[in-house]
This record gives structure tokens, C-alpha cells and sequence, in this order.
């Protein structure tokens, strides 16, 4: 064990004393936190603010529009009303449109047929601004529905209680069942671990092949064995992964706790988590981290080169994604005996198990039995991976058989 | 109790037969050279020695018992590829590979500095290992072999890369490390190297032994029919009928002489054509021993094929 230690000590310090680490460190927080405002201000700048005519001849039409449009939930635009059109309108509008004076004109023409829509033509300046066409579209769709409301002889109050927007309520049906916050927490976890199975997961399978590219290991195994190289390699590497994130996930706590940005976003920007569930978090995610970061070791003991390496990561990639889907069904029935199977299986645990125990508690044997498969799962593949490296690199290709992976034991 | 044995062991890699029934015994305290040219199965073997491959067939034998990893703290093992992290400081690397050894941090780094002096780097052990030239590589690995006090030190081509003035540092040091009492085993292919250090050796080619034994034993055992000499001159005496076989090196001649010859009909002989500056009469050089072992018996060739690895 104490070997151990020493490779995974080296391994975390070499690698957190490089530029690289400090720089992605800083610099992946930043961008985030970068990212929250500017989505922030974005989003409260989402509202429409061109400036547009509007041309009709039925004139309550179109001031019903200018204040929809200047004043309505989704738009905060500047509209001037030109009504009736004269025969030189089209030819101002158009020099205007030109000189940048307006951002685009709406003509509206009445149908000649009696309670058939008018129609309407838009002209933008430029055909890229969709948020000013959209929120045309849905003023318009506003307008002409009241209109029509009233003209069945509605009182416009009861228009304005047909309008209201309806909303429910999902806060209310308790814990257990609040599958949404469960889902987004789920998802987090899979981005988090996608992130760091795929940057340090294949970390840990370069700098096993670094090792045997640098022939370090010759020195290295005549003293140590490669379980205990693999053990702390992906020991050491993976903590500087879980370092990193770490690091990420305070300034995310952060970033998100500050009143500014809750103030910004107005609430939006939320996951609850009680202290249980932080637990499981972090006892799954480092326990997946295990288990995919052995899969990577695996697979550099399996090969000489980079190049070779990336054909094989989808070994990573298939299983995480496959639990992902699985996600979906175990969400609507996390007590199922589908669900109880797969989120046992190692590979899915950290993941599923997770979603199952914020959804619905799932009975503690099941936890207890997920827990002990992973580790079982992390200590087999590392017993194979340093079986696999060591024939590998000292054989010249030739295929290890069983007795001889027998005699490896018996000699260690 | 010799400190290694082997026992007719064997390894074949693949299809590649990298030894094959390979038996010596290393005395403790003597110098002890593994012999053979590229791809004879030197590095092999020494892999088997220190545990990192395993025999097909055959035993071996450290300390007296069969090998265990435990006693790997007591060998000390430099690779024949230089095998150090290339970003990691030298010093952290040496205090490193200490630990791993069971030193402890302080101990493998006040060493570490004794080294370094002791073999002139004290200069380079700041700095990170690419920054180094090769020599100074090599002499950092051959610290890191030595830093736990080994009681067996294992080198594979240890002054392979160096310059003269080096490999002479290297080669003082172990025979210090031999007076001392530890015992040393290198592998070379440069057999001149090692008549003068080695109490024993071990000769391969092709996976098989060709000659083992104690250096004067060995040596003993040949005949002094061999001439070195250096002339001016007309060299027709060279096919003087005392003469077996002969090389001139334009002015430097080797020569084998006939069985029970003495070699003093050929300098008369030579005195009146030439002027001799040096004449030697003298025993074979383990690289004659060798030629004449291995022409001897072309069973041998295409056996092993390059394994060198």
C-alpha cells in the first residue's frame, strides 16, 4: 500500500505543478462564471427592442399591435403606426429601411372577404432578426384572437382572463416525487463524470503509456508490482481530476450563490440538494470515477500509442452513454425490478443508483450491494489491467494464456 | 552461497527462443560480467533476475533462496534504457525511486547529494531530467540504483552512451562497490571492457552459454600463442610458417601462432625485414576466446535471432 502512495504522491504533485493544471483551473471557472453572466444579461435583454412601422388601414388593428408589441410580455419595442398608408408610404418606408431609421415595416393588408384574416408582410432590414419577427408573430396572433373574442360579444375582462398565461405548480407534491430536480441533479452528475472520465480517465491511460514509452517501468518493476503502478496512477491522476473539479464546483457553488447573479437570473439558476444526497453524490462520483478511470487504465495497458488509445476510448464512452438512456426509464419507475437490476450493475451504479436514491429511497442492501460491486468491479479490472500491461509490454505482443497468467500470480 | 544462481533456465518469447538452458552462479563480492554480443539474451536473462518476466523452465535463485520480491530491496537495478520521468526535478526523482526502495524521504535525499557529488552533477540536480545530456541521464540512473545500499547490484550496459572519462568514474565506483563486499553483475557487449574488471563472466551467444567461469580460470585454460606487436616496415614476415593465422592493422599486428610455438623464431625472423617497437607474447583476449568459441560452433547461429529488449 505504500508503494502505492508513493507513485500516486508523485503522480498528483508532478501534475498539479504543471502550467497547464493552473491554467485550466482558473481558466475553466472563469469562462463559467463568464458564461452565467453573460446568459443573465442576455436573457433579460431577450425582449425585441427594434424599431418598426406598422402600415394598415384598419387603424384599431394596428394600435392594438403598437401596444402589444411596445408593452406586451415578450417585446419592448419602439412602433410607429402609419395609417391609412398614401401611395408614396412604401417608397419612404423603403429609404428608411436604408438609412437604418427602422429596423423593418409591417404591411397589413384587410382581406376582402368579411371575417377572413388580413394579411401580412413583413420586411425586415435584415432577415436574420428572428426574435422581432417571432414576437410579431405572437402579438399579432394575441391581438387578432382578442379581437375576434370581442367580436363574438366578450367582455374584454373575461378576454383578459381567457389570455392569462397558466402555470403550474410543481413545488408542491413533496420531495420524493420531484423527478425534475432529481433528473437535473442526474444530469449534472453524468456531465461531471463525462467530463472527467473523458479528460482524466484518459489521463490515467496516457500515463501508462507514457511509462512505457519512457521505460520507466523497467526501474518501477523491479521493485513495485503493476498493481500497485496501476493502483496509484489512477489514484493519483484520478484525485487530480477530483481536485479540479472540486475547485469547479465550489466556484459554481459560488458563482451561483452570490445575490448577483441569483438576482440576475431571477431564481432560475437552482438545484436543492440535502445533505444525503450530497453524500451519495460524491461517494458515486468517486466511486464511477473508479470504476471508468480502471476501464482507462485497461485500455493504456492494452496499447503502445496514443493513436491506438483513441480508437479504443469508446469502451468509456458506450457504457456512460447507455446508462444515460437508461436514466430515462429508470426516472419513471426507479423501484421497477429493471431498475433495481441494471442500477446494480457497476457500470450504471454511480449513475443510476444515484438517480434512484433522490428519487425514491431505494432499500439499503441495494445501496450497500452497488457500493460493494464497484469496488469489486475497480479491483478486477485493475488485477487485469496490470496482468494485461505487464505480459504486454515484456512479451512483444504475444497474447498472455491462462496458465501462464496463473504462473504471474503465483509469482508475485 | 552464491548470491545468484540460475539453473537451467529458460524464456522464449513468441516464437523468439531468448534463452535457453542458461546455468551460472555468482559468488558474493565478485565482479561479475554477462558477456555476449547484441541480441544474445543478455537483458533477458537479467529481466528474470530481478523478477519482472518469470522463466519458462528453470530456477532461479537470489540470496540463496528462490526468488521472492521481498529481497528485490536488496538488489539495486540499472536498466539498459534510461527509464526516468523526463519533467521530474533530478532530485525529486532520485528521492522518489529512494522511497521506493524503502528509504526514507531524508535519508534517500542526503544521499542523493553524496552521489551527486561523488560523481560530479552536483550542478544538474535542480534541474528537470529532459534538460539533461545523456551521460548526465546515465549517471543519475546509476545513483538511482545505488541509493538503497544494495547488497546486489544488477547493470544492464552501464557505460553504453558515456564518454571515456565517464565510464571511468562508473567503472571506479563499482570496483569500489566491489571492495566494499557487494557483489556486481553488468552485461556488455564490448568484451575489452571487462577483462580488466571482472572476476568472472559469463559468455552468451545465441541464447546459449558459451563459457563461464572465473576469469583466470578461463583464461588459463588457453594457451600464450598469441602475438601483438607493432613494426615499421616490410610485413612479409608475417607469413612466417610459425604463424597460424594473422591480422595487420597497418603497423599493428595480430597474430595466433601455431600450437607449441613460442613465438621467438617469428621475432627473429620479423627483427631482420622490419623495426618492431613492441612485441607481446601473450593469452588470447576474451574477444579471440569468444570469435574462436562461436566460429567453433555454428550449431548455435539462427537460434535466437535479435532479441535485445
Amino acid at each position: 500500500m505504500y508503494n502505492v502512495w508513493l507513485i500516486a504522491k508523485r503522480e498528483y504533485l508532478e501534475r498539479v505543478r504543471t502550467k497547464s493544471f493552473l491554467i485550466s483551473t482558473i481558466l475553466i471557472p472563469l469562462l463559467m462564471g463568464g458564461g452565467i453572466i453573460a446568459s443573465v444579461v442576455f436573457n433579460s435583454n431577450a425582449k425585441s427592442t427594434s424599431h418598426i412601422s406598422i402600415v394598415s388601414r384598419d387603424q384599431q388593428l394596428a394600435t392594438d399591435l403598437q401596444s402589444e408589441l411596445q408593452s406586451g410580455k415578450d417585446s419592448e419595442m419602439t412602433v410607429s403606426v402609419i395609417s391609412p398608408p398614401g401611395p408614396t408610404t412604401r417608397a419612404t418606408l423603403d429609404e428608411m429601411l436604408a438609412d437604418k431609421q427602422i429596423d423593418g415595416y409591417l404591411w397589413i393588408t384587410p382581406s376582402n372577404e368579411t371575417n377572413a384574416r388580413p394579411s401580412f408582410a413583413y420586411t425586415p432590414r435584415s432577415a436574420a432578426d428572428i426574435a422581432t419577427k417571432d414576437a410579431i408573430t405572437s402579438a399579432l396572433r394575441t391581438v387578432l384572437m382578442r379581437e375576434r373574442l370581442a367580436h363574438q360579444g366578450m367582455v374584454s375582462s373575461d378576454v383578459a382572463a381567457l389570455m392569462q398565461p397558466v402555470e403550474v405548480d410543481t413545488t408542491q407534491a413533496g420531495k420524493n416525487a420531484d423527478s425534475t430536480s432529481s433528473y437535473v441533479a442526474t444530469a449534472i452528475l453524468f456531465f461531471l463524470m463525462y467530463m472527467v472520465i473523458m479528460l482524466y480517465g484518459m489521463n490515467v491511460a496516457r500515463s501508462i503509456i507514457e511509462e512505457k514509452t519512457s521505460r520507466v517501468f523497467e526501474v518501477l518493476l523491479a521493485t513495485i508490482r503493476p498493481e500497485e503502478m496501476m493502483a496509484g496512477k489512477m489514484l493519483g491522476v484520478g484525485s487530480v481530476g477530483l481536485t479540479q473539479v472540486g475547485i469547479w464546483l465550489a466556484a459554481a457553488i459560488l458563482l451561483t450563490s452570490t445575490s448577483l447573479v441569483s438576482s440576475l437570473a431571477g431564481g432560475n439558476v437552482h438545484v436543492s440538494l440535502t445533505a444525503v444526497e450530497i453524500i451519495f453524490f460524491v461517494v458515486y462520483f468517486v466511486l464511477g470515477f473508479l470504476v471508468y478511470a480502471s476501464i482507462a487504465a485497461a485500455l493504456g495497458a492494452m496499447t503502445n500509442s496514443e493513436q491506438e488509445l483513441q480508437q479504443l476510448n469508446m469502451f468509456l464512452v458506450m457504457p456512460l452513454a447507455a446508462c444515460f438512456f437508461a436514466a430515462g426509464l429508470v426516472v419513471t419507475n426507479p423501484s421497477s425490478t429493471f431498475s433495481v437490476i441494471i442500477s446494480l450493475i457497476p457500470f450504471c451504479s454511480p449513475l443510476l443508483m444515484y438517480l434512484r436514491i433522490s428519487l425514491a429511497m431505494p432499500p439499503a442492501w441495494q445501496i450497500a450491494l452497488s457500493i460493494v460491486l464497484m469496488l469489486a468491479t475497480i479491483y478486477v479490472i485493475l488485477w487485469i489491467a496490470s496482468r494485461i500491461y505487464r505480459v504486454g509490454i515484456l512479451m512483444y505482443g504475444k497474447k498472455p494464456t491462462l496458465p501462464e497468467i496463473l504462473r504471474w500470480l503465483k509469482y508475485s | 552461497m552464491p548470491i545468484v544462481e540460475l539453473q537451467n533456465v529458460r524464456k522464449a518469447y513468441d516464437t523468439k527462443i531468448a534463452v535457453d538452458d542458461l546455468s551460472f552462479t555468482i559468488e558474493p563480492g565478485s565482479m561479475f560480467g554477462l558477456l555476449g554480443p547484441n541480441g544474445s539474451g543478455k537483458t533477458s536473462s537479467i529481466r528474470m533476475m530481478i523478477g519482472i518476466t518469470v522463466p519458462d523452465a528453470g530456477s532461479v535463485s537470489l540470496f540463496g533462496e528462490p526468488f521472492t520480491r521481498k529481497n528485490l530491496h536488496r538488489v539495486g537495478y540499472l536498466p539498459e534504457e534510461r527509464g526516468l520521468y523526463k519533467k521530474m526535478k533530478v532530485l525529486d526523482q532520485l528521492i522518489f525511486l529512494g522511497q521506493l526502495h524503502g528509504l526514507d524521504a531524508a535519508t534517500a535525499s542526503k544521499r542523493a547529494q553524496q552521489w551527486s557529488e561523488r560523481v560530479d552533477i552536483t550542478a544538474a540536480i535542480h534541474k528537470k531530467t529532459e534538460e539533461l545530456s545523456k551521460g548526465m541521464q546515465q549517471k543519475i540512473q546509476f545513483i538511482a540504483a545505488l541509493l538503497h545500499e544494495p547488497e546486489l547490484i544488477i547493470m544492464d550496459e552501464p557505460f553504453s552512451g558515456l564518454d571515456p572519462v565517464n565510464a571511468s568514474v562508473l567503472m571506479d565506483t563499482l570496483v569500489d562497490l566491489r571492495n566494499q563486499g557487494r557483489t556486481i553483475l553488468f552485461s556488455t557487449h564490448r568484451m575489452d571492457q571487462v577483462e580488466k574488471l571482472c572476476d568472472s563472466i559469463c559468455l552468451i551467444h545465441n541464447s546459449h552459454l558459451v563459457l563461464s567461469g572465473a576469469m583466470r580460470e578461463i583464461k588459463s585454460r588457453y594457451p600464450n600463442n598469441r602475438v601483438h606487436m607493432t613494426f615499421e616496415g616490410d610485413a612479409s614476415f608475417l607469413n612466417h610458417p610459425s604463424v597460424e593465422e594473422a591480422k595487420n592493422y597497418s603497423g599493428r599486428a595480430e597474430i595466433k601462432l601455431r600450437d607449441g610455438d613460442d613465438g621467438q623464431a617469428l621475432l627473429a625472423e620479423a627483427i631482420t625485414r622490419a623495426r618492431i617497437t613492441r612485441f607481446e607474447v601473450m593469452e588470447p583476449t576474451l574477444e579471440e576466446i569468444f570469435i574462436e568459441k562461436v566460429t567453433a560452433e555454428p550449431k548455435a547461429v539462427n537460434a535466437g535471432g535479435m532479441v535485445d529488449v
